[in-house]
C-alpha cells in the first residue's frame, strides 16, 4: 500500500488549468461552428402580442431566429430525477407566455457571436402585459409539496406544551437574500449534430449520465446516440446539474440549421436564467428548560418558486437532525412569484436552515448565561429524529471542542461589547455546521498497462472541487503504484456511469468503486500487487488488464443515518461609526469520516466558508420591485468576497473512517463548509456590538442603525 | 456591438478634427468603461478615434508648484507617481481603491473623468432610462435605488457618478484643459459635470468634438492631511454607497482652510462648500465636524433604499475629518 489516502496531494490536473489547456465547454474546437445568442423578455408577467424578427433577419451574419413562432420541437422528458431532470419543467419557446423578467424567447443564430448578439438586440418585441407578482409581503403562501419524494411538515412531541412549559424561550424570525450562484464559469454549451438522430453535447454537467438521457428523452433518441463531452467545470454549486432552457434550445436548433451551435450566457442572462437561491423567511421558537436542555423547537419556513417550476429552499430538513427535543414541529411553505426558477446552491436548505437555527442557538445561550459551544455540547442528539436511526460515527462534539482549543474560545470574555482593537469592537462567534452524508451508484473502469500506469475511467466529473485526483489517490492506494502513474479520464458519457456530483456525494460514491475495480483488476491478474501484475503482463506481452465494477449505497442505510458534522468559530471586527465589518479570524474544524486528499479537502471548506463569508456579508440579488428583473448585472455588481474580505482560515478535520458508510469511510466535503458560516458571523456581531441582526446580508446600512 | 470604423489619431488637432466631422463619433482610450458599454448597446458609436497615441501621457510639475497630469496616464501611474503620493496623498488613495488592478494599469485619467453611470436601470437596455433615452422614465425612482443619489438629483434621473478618483480631484478644485473644434479652454473641475436636471443624457459640459487633454492639479500644502474614505458593501473592487476626500489646514486648533467632496452621492462628484465655509475659523473638533457633516448633507432627499446613505455621510465626514485634522493617513 502506498498510504498516500489521507495525505495532501496536489491536483493532477492543476497544470493543465494554469496552462489553459484545459478545455471548458465553450472552448471546444468545432468546425463549421456557429453562434447562439439569447432574446430575452423585459417584462415579467404577460403576452409576446408581436415580435418582429425581420431586421435581425437581415443583419449581416445572421443566420436564423427563432422564437415561439418557429420553435423547434423538442420533447418533454421524463423529469423524474431518476431517468432525466431538466431544471424548469416548461420547454423553451413552447408558447407566447412571459412568466419572469429575463425569460427565453428566442434566439438568434449567426456565423459569430458579436453578429448573433446584435441580431438580438434588433429584435423589436410587443408585449401585453399584467402585473407581476414581485412584491414577497402580497404573495400567496401555500404549505410546500413534497421535494423528492419528501414530506416537509413534521411533528413529535407536543410543541405547545413543550413552549408553554419551558422557563426559557427564544422567538425570531431571520431572513436570508437571493443569491446568486456565479459560478466562474458562464454557463455555456456546444451542440453537434452527427446527421438529425446522434448528438454531442459539450456541457458542464455535473450528471453525465443524466444529461445523457435527459438530451436521449427531449430529442426522443436511443440514449447511446447522445454523447455528452464535459471534462471540466469550472464551478457549478448546483446550477450545473442539469439542463438549462438554453441549453435544450441549443441543442434543438443546432439540429434545425444543421451546424454545430454555440450558446454562451452572459452574466446579465445568468441573473434570471441559470437559477439562485431563493431568499427565505424562517421563524423559529426554541424553548429550554433553566439549565439549557432544549423542550421544543418550531421551524417555519417561506420561500419563492418561478411559476413553470416548483423548487423548495428545504431549510427545515437540519431541524430533526442537530439537537435532541421531545417536541418539534416543522413546516414549510411556498409562494409564486414572477421570478426565474431557483435551485439547488451549496447545501439546499442546510445552508439557510442552519443561519436560522444557529443564529437563534446563540440567543437561547445569551438567555441562558451559558457558553454557546456548551449548550450545543449538552443538546447533541445520537440519533436523527426524522428517520429514527442512529447517527454512525458521529464526532460532532470533537469538531466543537478541537475548534474551541484552537480558536481559543475559552478566552471569550461573556459579555457583548467587551472586546476592542484599535478603535474597533471585536467579537466572537460560533455555530455548528452539517450536511447529511449521500451516496450514489458509481461504475469505475481500470486498465493497468505493462508499463506500472494505470487508468481509471469514469463518467463522473470534477466541478473543480478535485474529482481528478481523489480517484487518483483512491487508485494509487489500492493498486500501491504512484499518483502520477495514474490517468483518469472523466466527463464522457462514453465510460461508465460515474453518478452525480451532487449533494457532496461524488467522493463517497466513487471513491468504493475506483477500490472495488482497482481490487478487481489484481484479482483478474491474479496478483496481490499491481507489480506483480505489471510484471505478469510484460512477460504474457499482453495489452493490459482491465475492470468495470460499480458500488452503490445498501442495507447500511436502514439501520444508520450518516451526516457530517463540523463547528466554525469566528472573529469579527466592527467599526459601528461607519458600519465597517471585517471577518477577521476563522478556524473550521470538520467531521466528513475519512479524508481522502487531505489539501483538497480543506481547500473545499475554506472555499465554503469564503463562499459563506459572501452571503454573510455581502452576496443579495436584488430584484426590481417593478419587473422583478435582478439589478445586479455582472460580477463587479454582484458581490462576493474579494480578499481583502477573507482571513486566513484553519481547517482541521476530525474522527474516524465512517466505515458504516462505505467501505472507504469516506463522506464528502463539498456543501459542509458553508453551513453556519452566515450564523457564525451574525452571532460574533452580536458579541461584538450587542446588536443582534436577523436579516442577511450584513451590509453597512445594518450595523450603523 | 454595431459595427464601426476605427482610426487611430496621430495628433490631438487631427482627433478633434475626426470627431467634429462625425456626430457619432466617439473617442477611445483604456476603453475599459466604453468598450463594456458597447457590448451592452448603450452607446453605438459608427466611428471610433484611438487618441492612445498622442502627445498626453505625462505628469509634469507646473510653475507654481502644482501638477499637469496628461488625459492619458494610466490611473495606475497617477496613483503610484511620487508628486501624488507626497503631495496628494488623497487622490492617489482614491484611485487606488476603485475598480482593480488590472482595471486601472489600462484606464486613463480623461476615461475615469468621463466614466458614466453604473445604474443597473442604465446598463440594461430591458429597462427604460432618460439617460439612454431621453424621455422614456426613470425605473430607478421606484426601483431598487440603495445606490442612488441624495443630493441634486431630479426626477428625470437619480444615478450616481462612479468615480472615486473624481471625488479626490474635486476637492483639490483642479483644473480641466480641454481642445475642441473651437480651440483650447479651461473648466474648473466642479464646472465639469452637470447634475441631471432635465437633461440627464449629458454628463458633462463638455462640447461635441472637445478633447480632454490634461487635468492640472494646482498646489495646495494642506493636501498632505487630506484623506479618502470609501465605504462600500465589499472590502475591495465595489462602487462606493458614499465616500470622502477631506483635507484640513489647522492653525494650533483652529480651521484655516478646508476642502471637502463626497461621492456616491450625486450626478457629479459633490462639492458641499457650505459645509467647507461652515468650518473655517472653527475649532477643529467633533461638535465642528458634526455639525459640518449636518449642513453637508443639509438638502438630501433620500429614496426608498438608500435613507441609510444620509447617516453614512455623515459619519464618513465625521471620521474623515477627524483623521485629516490629526495629520491625515489611510481611513
Amino acid at each position: 500500500m502506498s498510504n498516500v489516502i489521507g495525505t495532501s496531494v496536489s491536483r493532477t490536473e492543476g497544470r493543465a488549468k494554469v496552462t489553459g489547456s484545459a478545455t471548458y465547454s465553450a472552448e471546444h474546437q468545432i468546425s463549421g461552428l456557429v453562434h447562439g445568442y439569447l432574446i430575452t423578455a423585459s417584462v415579467a408577467n404577460g403576452q409576446i402580442r408581436a415580435i418582429d424578427t425581420r431586421e435581425a433577419e437581415k443583419a449581416p451574419g445572421v443566420i436564423a431566429v427563432f422564437t415561439h413562432k418557429n420553435a423547434p420541437k423538442v420533447f418533454m422528458p421524463k423529469n423524474d430525477f431518476m431517468n432525466s431532470k431538466i431544471y424548469e419543467a416548461r420547454l423553451p419557446l413552447s408558447d407566447n407566455q412571459v412568466h419572469y423578467a429575463g425569460q427565453i424567447i428566442g434566439l438568434v443564430v449567426a456565423d459569430t457571436f458579436e453578429r448573433a448578439r446584435h441580431g438580438a438586440h434588433l429584435v423589436k418585441v410587443e408585449y401585453d402585459t399584467q402585473t407581476p407578482l414581485i412584491d414577497a409581503k402580497k404573495v400567496t403562501f401555500k404549505e410546500a409539496p413534497p421535494q423528492f419524494g419528501e414530506e416537509f411538515a413534521f411533528a413529535k412531541g407536543n410543541i405547545a406544551a413543550g413552549l408553554a412549559n419551558a422557563a426559557i424561550k427564544i422567538e425570531a424570525t431571520y431572513t436570508s437574500s437571493t443569491e446568486l450562484h456565479a459560478p466562474i464559469e458562464p454557463h455555456a454549451i456546444i451542440a453537434h449534430w452527427q446527421g438529425a438522430d446522434a448528438l454531442t453535447v459539450y456541457e458542464h454537467t455535473q450528471w453525465v449520465a443524466g444529461a445523457q438521457r435527459t438530451y436521449a428523452e427531449l430529442f426522443a433518441l436511443p440514449a447511446e446516440k447522445v454523447r455528452i463531452v464535459a471534462p471540466y467545470i469550472g464551478g457549478a454549486f448546483g446550477c450545473k446539474a442539469v439542463p438549462w432552457p438554453h441549453a435544450i434550445l441549443c441543442a434543438a436548433v443546432a439540429r434545425q440549421v444543421k451546424r454545430p451551435l454555440k450558446v454562451v450566457l452572459s452574466r446579465r442572462q445568468m441573473t434570471a436564467n441559470a437559477g439562485h437561491r431563493s431568499e427565505t423567511e424562517q421563524m423559529l421558537r426554541l424553548a429550554a428548560t433553566k439549565d439549557g436542555m432544549l423542550t421544543a423547537i418550531a421551524h417555519e419556513v417561506k420561500s419563492y418558486t418561478s411559476p413553470v417550476d416548483v423548487f423548495i429552499e428545504p431549510c427545515t430538513g437540519i431541524t430533526p437532525v442537530m439537537y435532541t427535543v421531545p417536541n418539534l414541529q416543522l413546516k414549510q411553505e411556498l409562494a409564486v412569484m414572477n421570478i426565474g426558477t431557483p435551485t439547488f446552491m451549496r447545501a439546499p436548505g442546510e445552508n439557510p436552515g442552519l443561519w436560522a437555527l444557529e443564529s437563534a442557538m446563540d440567543e437561547l445561550a445569551w438567555a441562558l448565561k451559558m457558553d454557546p459551544v456548551e449548550l450545543r455540547l449538552k443538546n447533541e442528539t445520537r440519533e436523527h429524529q426524522r428517520k429514527g436511526l442512529p447517527f454512525s460515527a458521529k464526532h460532532f462534539a470533537d469538531c466543537l471542542n478541537v475548534g474551541a482549543e484552537r480558536f481559543g474560545w475559552n478566552d471569550r470574555p461573556m459579555q457583548v461589547r467587551s472586546l476592542t482593537r484599535d478603535g474597533k469592537r471585536v467579537g466572537w462567534g460560533m455555530a455548528a455546521a452539517t450536511f447529511p452524508g449521500l451516496r450514489g451508484r458509481a461504475s469505475v473502469k481500470v486498465r493497468l498497462l505493462p508499463d506500472g500506469t494505470a487508468h481509471v475511467l469514469t463518467a463522473a466529473n470534477d466541478m473543480g472541487t478535485g474529482a481528478y485526483t481523489v480517484v487518483a489517490v483512491t487508485a494509487a492506494e489500492v493498486l500501491g503504484i504512484p499518483v502520477e502513474k495514474i490517468r483518469v479520464e472523466m466527463g464522457d458519457s462514453r465510460l461508465p456511469d460515474g453518478g452525480l456530483a451532487g449533494g457532496s456525494q461524488m467522493t463517497a460514491s466513487l471513491a468504493p468503486a475506483v477500490t472495488a475495480a482497482c481490487q478487481e483488476v489484481l484479482k483478474t491478474a491474479n496478483c496481490t500487487t499491481a507489480s506483480e501484475a505489471c510484471a505478469a503482463l510484460r512477460q504474457s506481452g499482453r495489452g493490459a488488464i482491465e475492470a468495470t465494477a460499480s458500488s452503490a449505497p445498501g442495507a447500511e442505510m436502514k439501520k444508520w443515518a450518516f451526516q457530517s458534522w463540523g463547528a466554525h468559530f469566528a472573529e469579527v471586527t466592527v467599526d459601528e461609526e461607519i458600519g465597517r465589518l471585517r471577518v477577521t479570524r476563522w478556524v473550521s474544524v470538520m467531521n466528513i469520516g475519512q479524508v481522502i486528499n487531505a489539501k483538497a479537502a480543506a481547500s473545499q471548506v475554506r472555499g465554503a466558508v469564503i463562499m459563506g463569508i459572501g452571503q454573510a456579508l455581502m452576496e443579495e440579488a436584488h430584484l426590481d420591485p417593478n419587473t422583478g428583473y435582478p439589478v445586479v448585472y455582472d460580477l463587479a455588481t454582484y458581490h462576493f468576497p474579494a480578499h481583502a474580505d477573507t482571513p486566513r482560515i484553519d481547517v482541521a478535520f476530525v474522527g474516524k473512517p465512517d466505515l458504516n458508510f462505505n467501505p472507504i469511510g469516506a463522506r464528502g466535503v463539498g456543501e459542509i463548509g458553508i453551513t453556519g458560516v452566515s450564523a457564525a458571523i451574525a452571532n460574533a456581531v452580536y458579541h461584538a456590538t450587542g446588536k443582534r441582526l436577523r436579516s442577511l446580508p450584513l451590509t453597512p446600512d445594518k450595523l450603523i442603525g | 456591438m454595431k459595427n464601426f470604423s476605427y482610426v487611430r489619431a496621430a495628433s490631438v488637432k487631427e482627433a478633434v478634427q475626426q470627431s467634429g466631422a462625425n456626430q457619432a463619433a466617439l473617442f477611445i482610450a483604456g476603453g475599459t468603461n466604453l468598450v463594456d458599454r458597447m457590448k451592452v448597446f448603450l452607446d453605438e458609436p459608427s466611428h471610433l478615434i484611438d487618441i492612445t497615441r498622442l502627445q498626453m501621457q505625462r505628469i509634469e510639475p507646473t510653475t507654481d508648484g502644482g501638477l499637469r497630469i496628461g488625459a492619458l496616464v494610466s490611473n495606475t501611474a497617477v496613483a503610484d507617481h511620487p508628486d501624488v503620493r507626497r503631495n496628494y496623498p488623497l487622490l492617489s488613495r482614491a484611485i487606488l481603491s476603485g475598480a482593480s488592478q488590472q482595471i486601472r494599469n489600462v484606464a486613463t485619467v480623461g476615461g475615469n473623468i468621463l466614466q458614466r453611470t453604473r445604474c443597473p436601470y442604465y446598463y440594461d437596455t430591458a429597462f427604460a432610462c432618460n439617460k439612454r433615452k431621453p424621455g422614456t422614465g426613470c425605473p430607478a425612482t421606484t426601483g431598487i435605488n440603495r445606490m442612488h443619489a441624495l443630493l441634486g438629483a431630479s426626477d428625470q434621473c437619480v444615478a450616481v457618478h462612479p468615480s472615486d478618483m473624481c471625488v479626490a480631484i474635486a476637492a483639490l478644485d483642479a483644473i480641466v484643459e480641454v481642445e475642441g473644434p473651437r480651440g483650447r479652454r479651461q473648466i474648473p473641475f466642479t464646472d465639469f459635470h452637470r447634475l441631471p436636471g432635465d437633461t440627464p443624457e449629458r454628463d458633462t459640459n463638455l462640447e461635441p468634438g472637445e478633447l480632454i487633454t490634461a487635468v492640472v492639479i494646482p498646489p495646495l500644502p494642506f493636501a498632505k492631511s487630506g484623506v479618502y474614505l470609501k465605504l462600500r458593501d465589499r472590502a475591495s473592487y465595489a462602487f462606493a454607497l458614499v465616500s470622502v476626500a477631506a483635507a484640513l489646514k489647522l492653525e494650533g486648533d483652529r480651521i484655516q482652510a478646508a476642502r471637502l467632496a463626497l461621492g456616491g452621492v450625486a450626478h457629479k462628484p459633490w462639492r458641499p462648500t457650505e459645509a467647507e465655509r461652515f468650518l473655517i475659523g472653527k475649532p477643529a473638533n467633533t461638535a465642528t465636524f458634526q455639525q459640518s457633516a449636518e449642513i453637508a448633507l443639509q438638502g438630501a432627499q433620500p429614496l426608498a433604499y438608500n435613507g441609510f446613505k444620509v447617516e453614512l455621510a455623515k459619519r464618513a465626514i465625521q471620521r474623515s475629518l477627524t483623521i485629516s485634522a490629526n495629520g491625515g493617513g489611510v481611513a
